[in-house]
């Protein structure tokens, strides 16, 4: 890693709040056998003690550029080693870390640094990797930014949400709350254990391959496997390199992807999937082709895992994990939870009182305890006193045989944006929505695009102004 | 899908597996081919060919569209080439 010094004055740290020290680093996930390799990227394991050695030297190289307890890290490095290295010597050196996504353009990197303020970057100076890998080779380089700010609360992990609703929103998460959560998923008894095996597809940057993936499998003993392709042969493969029972962890794309192929595996116990709703078809499909359950899991950035159904029992519905405590409230989800787990809150009704809003529609059944999630409900608005839930709308248009794929959105007037399927004109479905909504409630323009964006993570962008953007090429239409 | 290893891969045959993935019809396949319809075709196309595509950036990069697909496909399955 190339430095560049830092510097910082003494009455910025002397206003810093009490911040943990980075022992928790150690005791948590570096802690264990030396000689028993912790990851495999490939076929190319990389012991517990290689690992350590690798944190030792990027901790020295952060350190060596000005790095300080209290300060502050922003880490945008595609998944790796390094990330990996970079990631937990910073933690270790009492830093508190931003996580940007390594996909995420100029524009988008800029507007984060300038919202973060870390006093030191860490980027790819270079990156190779195979075509379609799960992981890169990276030479990191870490650069002072100017007007850098150390950690002003104690939170060590700072992650911005998908921007898939509105502005991003800054969420923090304290080394309490991430060990909090390793608890969880240890006591999951189907969850991977020591000496078992994650094929990791997930993201490493977001939390379900960072906290579920990542940190447990170095928490638990569970050796983490990163594909050397990520095509349904090369997870397989994956799958296949060990004798250990192996878990897949993924996003639904990757069993729709296992699904349509292939043969049992013997060291596959089960596949889990979280970020979106699955399709219903899909557990059943999967568990015919592989014997094995296809398991579901629900959680947020701002939590971690919340609520999960491992064994395919109870799809579409998921339990509370353990320690979590979940009501529903006018049709909303609500997750306990014991302070804000938001920066610089713009929107103070998202937590209220030990609640957290999770803005998905949900419902609970009583007599079991199991939720179902319906889907997104920060959509209700109204218009001239009338309530209308854009998801209904939403659901309608996707719903008409014209329409491929449709997002819609409120800013002062309802719109969509939306995908056609072939033959189909903007006429065609303002007649046919006029059949299925009250006028009210009909979109005021339709702008039809080629694809609709889509976020860093993969999910369909609900940014008004990404999906402004993407419609300037294309025609917006009013009816 | 023709015949593995038999005859070359044709425009439909790569429209048609992209449609496979979110049970599109064929006309709603776009000609540019997103990073998860890429892995789906590729995964599609090396299990339906029994083979393992020699991937490079530069196939890749022309795998973007529909028309680069074909073509690329083309040059990789092994005995499935055009000439």
């Amino acid at each position: 890693m190339a430095l560049r010094p830092a510097s910082r004055s003494r009455a910025e740290d002397a206003q810093a709040p009490p911040f943990p020290s980075g022992a928790w680093v150690h005791d948590a996930l570096l802690a264990g056998d030396p000689g028993a390799p912790c990851l495999l990227l490939g076929r190319s394991p990389v012991t517990r003690g290689e690992l350590t050695c690798l944190v030792d030297k990027q901790q020295h190289l952060l350190e060596l550029s000005g790095l300080r307890p209290r300060g502050s890290v922003a880490l945008q490095l595609p998944p790796s080693v390094e990330y990996i290295a970079t990631l937990l010597a910073a933690w270790r050196a009492g830093a508190q870390v931003s996580l940007l996504d390594h996909r995420l353009v100029r524009r988008e990197v800029d507007n984060a640094l300038e919202r973060l303020a870390p006093q030191i970057v860490v980027t790819a100076r270079s990156a190779t990797a195979a075509p379609m890998a799960g992981y890169a080779r990276v030479v990191a380089e870490a650069t002072e930014r100017a007007g850098g700010r150390p950690a002003a609360t104690p939170h060590v992990l700072i992650q911005l949400s998908s921007g898939s609703t509105g502005p991003s929103k800054i969420i923090a998460r304290t080394a309490a709350d991430l060990t909090g959560e390793l608890g969880r998923y240890a006591q999951l008894d189907e969850y991977p254990k020591r000496g078992e095996r994650i094929v990791l597809l997930a993201s490493i940057v977001h939390v379900l391959g960072l906290v579920g993936g990542l940190l447990h499998g170095l928490h638990a003993g569970v050796q983490l496997a990163f594909p050397d392709r990520l095509t349904a042969d090369g997870i397989r493969d994956a799958v296949a390199i060990g004798a250990e029972p192996t878990v897949v962890l993924g996003v639904p794309f990757h069993a729709e992807l296992l699904t349509a192929g292939g043969s049992p595996l013997p060291q596959l116990s089960r596949m889990v999937v979280a970020g979106e709703l699955i399709r219903p078809w899909l557990p059943g499909a999967f568990t015919a082709r592989y014997g094995v359950p296809l398991g579901t899991m629900y959680g947020m950035t701002e939590l971690g895992v919340i609520a999960t159904d491992l064994d395919g029992r109870h799809h579409p519905g998921v339990a509370p994990a353990p320690g979590m405590s979940l009501r529903v409230s006018d049709g909303e989800l609500l997750v306990k939870m014991p302070a804000s787990p938001y920066i610089g809150l713009v929107d103070d009704t998202r937590w209220v009182d030990g609640w957290l809003r999770t803005r998905d529609a949900a419902t609970i059944d009583q007599a079991t305890g199991l939720v179902t999630i319906l889907g997104r409900l920060d959509s209700q608005i109204s218009v001239g006193g009338l309530k209308v839930d854009l998801t209904e709308v939403e659901q309608t248009l996707c719903a008409l045989p014209q329409v491929d794929s449709a997002v819609v959105t409120y800013g002062t007037v309802i719109e969509a944006y939306l995908v056609l399927r072939a033959g189909a004109s903007v006429s065609d479905v303002e007649s046919a929505l006029a059949d299925q909504l009250a006028p009210y409630k009909r979109p005021r323009e339709l702008h039809v695009l080629d694809r609709l964006p889509r976020t860093a993570t993969g999910k369909i962008s609900r940014d008004r102004t990404v999906l402004g953007a993407a419609a300037g090429t294309s025609p917006a239409v009013g009816p | 899908m023709t015949t593995p290893g038999r005859e070359p891969i044709t425009r439909a045959d790569v429209i048609a597996v992209l449609a496979a993935l979110g049970d599109r019809a064929a006309a709603d396949v776009t000609e540019r081919i997103g990073s998860l319809e890429l892995a789906w075709l590729v995964s599609q196309v090396e299990q339906r060919y029994d083979t393992t595509l020699e991937l490079t950036d530069e196939t890749v990069r022309q795998m973007s569209t529909v028309t680069g697909a074909v073509v690329t496909l083309r040059e990789l399955l092994p005995g499935a080439g055009d000439g």
